[in-house]
């Protein structure tokens, strides 16, 4: 009777410790990760408390972290739909005790027989930096490219490559960290104009594109934020108004169009230059101005 | 059984061969020999003697097996216990100590690696960098560390205002904002410092060197409404920061309020019980008592603070601490050296950010988890206690079995070594206790060295003085 009482006691303690409830924390996350609660789909906020019943849909290139307990870190870096009762595993933290630490320690050390030669052991010797890394990235962006405001008309996105490669990749993404492009292609240009990759973008959002030889992969994203025209307008009625009160058309074409250049919105800038360039033909600043704008940024 | 029994006559058999051999090379009886001789008796032929003898043997408990053997590990060690010379001797060890540190010797260290390379050495570090101390502890339900990355002060005074919105309760920019920048960045900061009366800023301590009056830098924006505290730690600048100076005494005007750390105003204004506490103490210096990696803290990126994506109620009530976070181990931007870096002596990088230095300082004073170190007189007792046990075990093997001294002197120094490094360890981990333990494992290795000096002194008194010595018969 006194066995089966104990019997009965450490079923129910077992019991209870197992079906203890484990509470998880956002702890941080990157990119479009969305939490689903009593059927809710939101999105996470860093510091958020989930219960086990929860669950999370992680997309390609995301990432999350999660606190167990508050004491148990994990990460969850494959795509997927997770219930977080998966992961009762993860809340178990075992640092053991510091005696038990200490003994394996103490034996570790001394039964260890140090770290060998550099004859005997080229992986642990010749594992140092070296040198500084510039890459092995053929492509190279011109740096006024990082970012770009475009509204309208037509401006190309280039590259220059120091391979002798003939083939280029296009890459155009929604998200500065995702790993699938809404649009890719191949090109033996070294440039592509914005206007052909127009459909794949919504106004009032940004977007970034890379470029690498085909088959490469290049880390450097650039970005185009895609503006809407009230954005446009309104940096526009700026620059008119931040003119001289007597200024003629070409004069005021040509200061915008270097305003515009300034704001980055380059696209909107080449018609300005052009139109100061068309207006007086015989003023050599518009004309070389223009010719010079043109060469930078590769127009042809 | 009969295997054992053959066994054991064969051994009689051996023992009195070997007393016959040493009677005819020698001429002289060889005592131990002798002595086991005698105790099996005349009747060592007798198998049933022999029987008796083996069978009583294995009938002895294991716990008398184990007692049998303390009792012989308690002879060793304090047969000589109370004899003059080992007192003496154990006295020597301290005389000799004393010696190297106050006769001005010239600095013979000077290349020497070892000294070089444990100068920064603490035994506790190894709770931390190998043991897994703190591995498992939960997070810190005080604390919220933001990230201030890149931001410049335009980006800092959005942060501030941000984290305040959120209903921090006190927050703390370790950022050293020195001199005028950026007019209108600068007035955002200003009205920022102005608007969150909880704020509280960096500033720095310089120690006059010498003589040289110690001068306190206040930060750019402070003024005598803003609450300051000092972020820098008083240690060298490639030292592993284990102390924090919570108070400093203002020498220009000694009457008037000390000045302040970082993480003492802090905590003033968190928790003024707490900040009591911390005042009784009074201690000039405090250890810290890490407990918490940068991963046990919940640190929020800045950026995501500003774009909407922290759950306010994580900052609301709490320490906001604003500071630049980075756990690339490539980026050594304002990181120091703890006890959790990995490589505990010796060469390696910095592993750290000073804000969760801070963080750690204030997470001790709120739990009220103070390292107690045990005063010098306790140190040195423990070191005159334990080196006076190992001396008298050392001139126990010295003059009965010489022959093994050396050896056995060497494996007590390791396992000596192991096991009060280990005691130092569980004091310091489990009762938050610092004692240290270099001065007592100094003496056990000096104890065998001091001993042969310590003949040749007692040898010489005795001739000169008929010192009663147990060496005086003895020659190595």
């Amino acid at each position: 009777m006194r066995k089966f009482r104990f019997l009965l006691l450490a079923s129910l303690i077992t019991a209870t410790l197992f079906s203890q409830d484990n509470n998880f924390m956002v702890y941080s996350f990157k990119g479009n990760v969305t939490v689903v609660e009593n059927k809710v789909e939101s999105k996470p906020k860093v510091g958020k408390m989930l219960s086990s019943v929860s669950s999370v849909k992680i997309p390609a290139g995301a990432v999350l972290t999660l606190i167990c307990n508050q004491n148990a870190m994990f990460t969850i870096k494959k795509a997927g739909n997770y219930a977080l009762n998966e992961f009762k595993d993860s809340c178990v933290v075992s640092a053991g005790s510091l005696s038990a630490n200490y003994a394996r320690y103490v034996w570790e050390q001394m039964t260890s027989h140090g770290e060998g030669a550099p004859g005997t052991n080229r992986k642990m010797y010749m594992n140092t930096v070296g040198a500084v890394s510039r890459s092995v990235n053929n492509i190279w962006i011109d740096p006024r490219l990082d970012t770009i405001n475009y509204a309208s008309g037509n401006f190309p996105l280039t590259w220059k490559s120091y391979s002798d490669a003939n083939e280029f990749d296009f890459f155009l993404y929604d998200n500065a960290s995702a790993t699938n492009p809404i649009f890719k292609t191949t090109t033996k240009a070294m440039q592509i104009p914005i206007t052909s990759i127009l459909k794949y973008m919504k106004q009032g959002n940004t977007y970034y594109w890379t470029s690498a030889v085909k088959g490469e992969n290049n880390d450097e994203i650039k970005v185009i934020n895609y503006t809407s025209k009230d954005a446009y307008d309104n940096v526009l009625d700026q620059l008119k108004a931040a003119g001289p009160a007597y200024e003629g058309e070409a004069e005021q074409a040509f200061r915008i169009a270097f305003g515009l250049e300034d704001a980055r919105y380059y696209s909107e800038a080449y018609q300005y230059y052009q139109k100061a360039a068309n207006l007086k033909p015989d003023v050599w600043l518009y004309r070389s101005t223009m010719m010079s704008f043109k060469k930078d940024y590769d127009i042809r | 059984m009969k295997q054992r029994i053959y066994q054991f006559t064969e051994e009689i058999s051996r023992i009195r061969l070997g007393l016959t051999t040493t009677r005819k090379q020698t001429g002289q009886v060889y005592p131990q020999l002798l002595n086991r001789l005698q105790k099996v008796g005349d009747s060592f032929l007798n198998i049933e003697f022999a029987n008796h003898c083996y069978l009583s043997y294995m009938r002895k408990p294991l716990h008398k097996h184990i007692a049998h053997h303390v009792r012989n590990a308690h002879r060793r060690i304090t047969k000589y216990l109370y004899e003059r010379d080992t007192i003496f001797a154990t006295l020597w060890v301290f005389i000799f100590i004393l010696m190297v540190k106050v006769l001005p010797l010239p600095n013979m260290h000077f290349f020497d690696p070892i000294e070089i390379a444990l100068e920064d050495f603490d035994f506790n570090d190894i709770t931390y960098s190998k043991l897994k101390k703190t591995v498992g502890d939960s997070l810190d339900q005080h604390i919220v560390i933001i990230n201030i990355g890149e931001f410049d002060r335009e980006g800092l005074a959005m942060l501030i205002n941000a984290t305040s919105s959120m209903g921090a309760k006190v927050i703390g920019l370790d950022a050293t904002l020195e001199g005028a920048k950026d007019p209108y960045k600068d007035s955002l900061m200003r009205d920022a410092i102005e608007r969150n009366k909880n704020l509280v800023l960096a500033s720095r301590f310089h120690p006059g060197e010498g003589k040289e009056e110690s001068v306190f830098t206040p930060n750019y924006f402070s003024t005598p409404e803003t609450k300051n505290g000092y972020v820098n730690f008083l240690s060298k600048e490639w030292a592993t920061v284990r102390i924090w100076n919570p108070f400093i005494k203002n020498e220009e005007h000694p009457d008037s309020q000390p000045y302040q750390s970082f993480a003492t105003t802090l905590i003033q204004q968190y928790d003024p019980a707490a900040f009591e506490t911390l005042k009784k103490r009074k201690h000039s210096t405090e250890i810290i008592n890490y407990s918490r990696r940068t991963n046990q803290y919940l640190v929020i990126d800045g950026e995501d603070l500003l774009q909407g994506k922290v759950d306010p109620g994580i900052i609301k009530g709490r320490i906001a601490l604003l500071g630049y976070i980075n756990t690339n181990p490539e980026d050594i931007e304002d990181k120091k050296y703890t006890p959790f870096n990995e490589e505990f002596a010796g060469k390696s990088i910095p592993d750290m950010n000073g804000i969760v230095i801070h963080a750690n300082i204030i997470s001790m004073a709120l739990d009220g988890t103070y390292i107690n170190k045990l005063p010098l007189w306790a140190t040195i007792l423990f070191a005159v206690v334990i080196g006076w046990l190992h001396m008298s075990f050392f001139i126990h093997y010295y003059l009965e079995n010489h022959i093994w001294f050396h050896l056995v002197a060497k494996i007590a120094q390791l396992i000596s070594a192991i096991l009060f490094v280990y005691v130092g360890m569980e004091l310091f981990s489990r009762f938050r206790i610092k004692l240290d333990m270099t001065l007592t494992l100094v003496v056990i290795v000096l104890a065998v060295d001091i001993i042969y000096f310590y003949e040749a002194f007692a040898v010489w008194i005795h001739k000169k003085f008929g010192y009663t010595t147990v060496f005086h018969h003895k020659h190595h």
